[in-house]
């Protein structure tokens, strides 16, 4: 075994990784999130056809982000990706209106799978940028998220493609991810 | 959990909701907060919220940013009225609709035959439940879903895709205004990145085609006219001729006369666009046919394994900015490029195939790590 390999064994405890699930429906945002949160340019970012993994170092966790297509048509795949998820991260395109209704479905669907019962969700109101995005106050309201009342849960306001809002969302995922691994 | 949003939902009244926290300075019922930010949690010792940016700017009346409900007119927004904004077009019937500005994101819902010209897109174009269109339209992302029967002429920087939607036909982004080159670089489209002709289906049907190519000598004015000589847009002077054109015409997927290609590449400089539109207008005049072209960001060990044998000056010139390839097609053209190269470039910094048993090598390498830096 090589001294690279054993220096990264100490470094990180294999507790430390964490399975981060990004879904949501598609044109959200989700896979500038992704980059945004591996650093990476988002000027050009293309429909995503199955999935993306990056690995990223945050506040000595690595995490390892899965983003899932959101088309209608491969959403029954979703649930290929629950096992072992320690968070699931949501978002929302909080200036599409139009799929309110629909987001609101897909998430309810999720916070009753079995696979991911008690996984801490974050929704993040993504898109803040654009003028009619609505307030992450009216999308909680609409979505009723003040029912969950079996997982940890947070709404965070963010554009992920400033960046703004998405380090205070994932200060938070590691909050509590420590809190799901002790369960 | 259920969703307030759903149809079949009624609204809780304010007192009713005792569920939220303490702390939680999130909307109760009727009450909005004045700053749309807040963090709402399950956790109940809230920080207070912070302030964003999005909670500083001035608020706008949605509805300057939209089109509902329009039967039988002409509108849209003259250059300079969008000006990046978000831009929403829905339930419009028989219209003729033209927005010549640049946007953030534009999505179209439930229109029915309608003609649509849209400027530059700086993120996705999204057309859901839509019907009889025919449109001209420039994008980062182009996606459909649950539409019918659309005419695209399509300038598109990543795959188009589309879902649950028949009869799209798409041709290749062919429009002229003179704010529209600015337009592309408000919106940061490059005018040589374009996936026009390679569209993915979500929900491909076997044994049919949901997609196809248009005619090549499909008429833009007769799928988007010109405005009405009447209207707000009188002053803009539209040109669809293919010499024109903003973005250049692409033959894209479309089978080709020849099998002789050939690779051209103009490094960073002062003139490259100009350059690169030269030697499209010389080429296409004797008869060449433009297949494809890019303009992606080189590093230094791309050079070698893209260029190969004649790699030795480009490394250095690769730092000065994306270069700009194009794929000629002819009998002939590789000889014809390297005259061009010659007679009308002297001095200026660019790669030509040497000769026409290696340049489809060329075009391959050059193309396929074009498509990898693009990809994620």
């Amino acid at each position: 075994m090589g001294l690279l390999s054993i220096l990264r064994k100490l470094k990180s405890a294999p507790d430390q990784e964490v399975r981060i699930l990004l879904l949501g429906l598609d044109n959200g945002g989700k896979t500038t999130l992704l980059k945004q949160l591996a650093s990476e340019d988002i000027s050009h970012i293309t429909p995503t056809q199955g999935f993306n993994i990056k690995s990223v170092q945050s506040q000595g966790f690595k995490l390892n982000v899965w983003d899932i297509g959101g088309q209608r048509k491969i959403r029954p795949y979703w649930r290929n990706y629950f096992e072992n998820t320690d968070v699931l991260i949501y978002v929302i395109d909080s200036a599409d209106r139009k799929r309110f209704e629909e987001t609101g479905q897909e998430l309810a669907e999720l916070l009753d799978e079995e696979k991911l019962s008690g996984v801490p969700v974050l929704i993040f109101a993504n898109k803040q940028d654009l003028l009619t995005a609505a307030p992450a106050s009216e999308i909680a309201e609409g979505l009723k998220l003040h029912t969950i009342r079996d997982r940890m849960w947070q709404i965070q306001s963010c554009s992920a493609l400033t960046g703004e809002g998405v380090q205070d969302g994932m200060n938070w995922v590691c909050k509590n991810v420590t809190a799901k691994k002790k369960q | 959990m259920g969703c307030f949003f759903s149809k079949k939902s009624r609204r809780k009244s304010p007192k009713n909701d005792s569920a939220l926290p303490d702390g939680d300075e999130s909307a109760t019922g009727n009450d909005l907060p004045e700053t749309n930010n807040t963090a709402l949690g399950s956790n109940s010792n809230q920080e207070a919220p912070k302030q964003y940016s999005w909670d500083k700017r001035e608020k706008v009346d949605p509805k300057d940013f939209m089109l509902t409900g329009l039967k039988n007119e002409t509108v849209g927004r003259l250059p300079g009225k969008l000006n990046g904004q978000q831009f929403v077009i829905q339930d419009c019937e028989n219209c003729n609709i033209y927005v010549f500005d640049h946007s953030a994101t534009i999505t179209i819902d439930d229109c029915v035959n309608c003609r649509i010209m849209l400027g530059p897109i700086k993120g996705s174009v999204f057309f859901r439940d839509c019907k009889d269109i025919k449109c001209v339209v420039a994008c980062q992302q182009f996606r459909t879903r649950d539409c019918k029967k659309m005419d695209v002429f399509l300038c598109c920087a990543t795959q188009p895709i589309i879902e649950s939607s028949t009869g799209m036909k798409f041709g290749c982004y062919q429009y002229y205004y003179p704010e529209l080159a600015f337009h592309f670089k408000d919106a940061g489209l490059s005018i040589f990145n374009n996936n026009w002709s390679n569209i993915h289906d979500f929900t491909p049907v076997s044994g049919e085609t949901n997609w196809s190519l248009l005619p090549e000598d499909a008429v833009v004015l007769e799928g988007v006219p010109l405005p009405d000589p009447e209207s707000e847009f009188k002053s803009v002077r539209i040109s669809t001729e293919a010499s024109r054109s903003i973005v250049p015409l692409t033959k894209g997927g479309r089978r080709t006369e020849s099998e002789e290609s050939c690779l051209f590449v103009f490094f960073a400089g002062d003139y490259t666009t100009a350059n690169a539109r030269k030697l499209i207008d010389e080429a296409t005049t004797k008869g060449f046919v433009l297949i494809q072209t890019k303009e992606v960001s080189m590093r230094p060990e791309d050079v070698n394994r893209v260029f190969q044998n004649n790699a030795e000056n480009l490394t250095e010139w690769i730092t000065k900015g994306p270069v700009v390839a194009l794929e000629l097609n002819g009998d002939g053209v590789v000889e014809a490029c390297r005259s061009f190269a010659d007679e009308v470039f002297n001095g200026t910094k660019l790669f030509v195939s040497e000769s026409k048993n290696t340049s489809s090598r060329d075009v391959d390498n050059f193309f396929n790590f074009a498509d990898m830096q693009m990809g994620l």
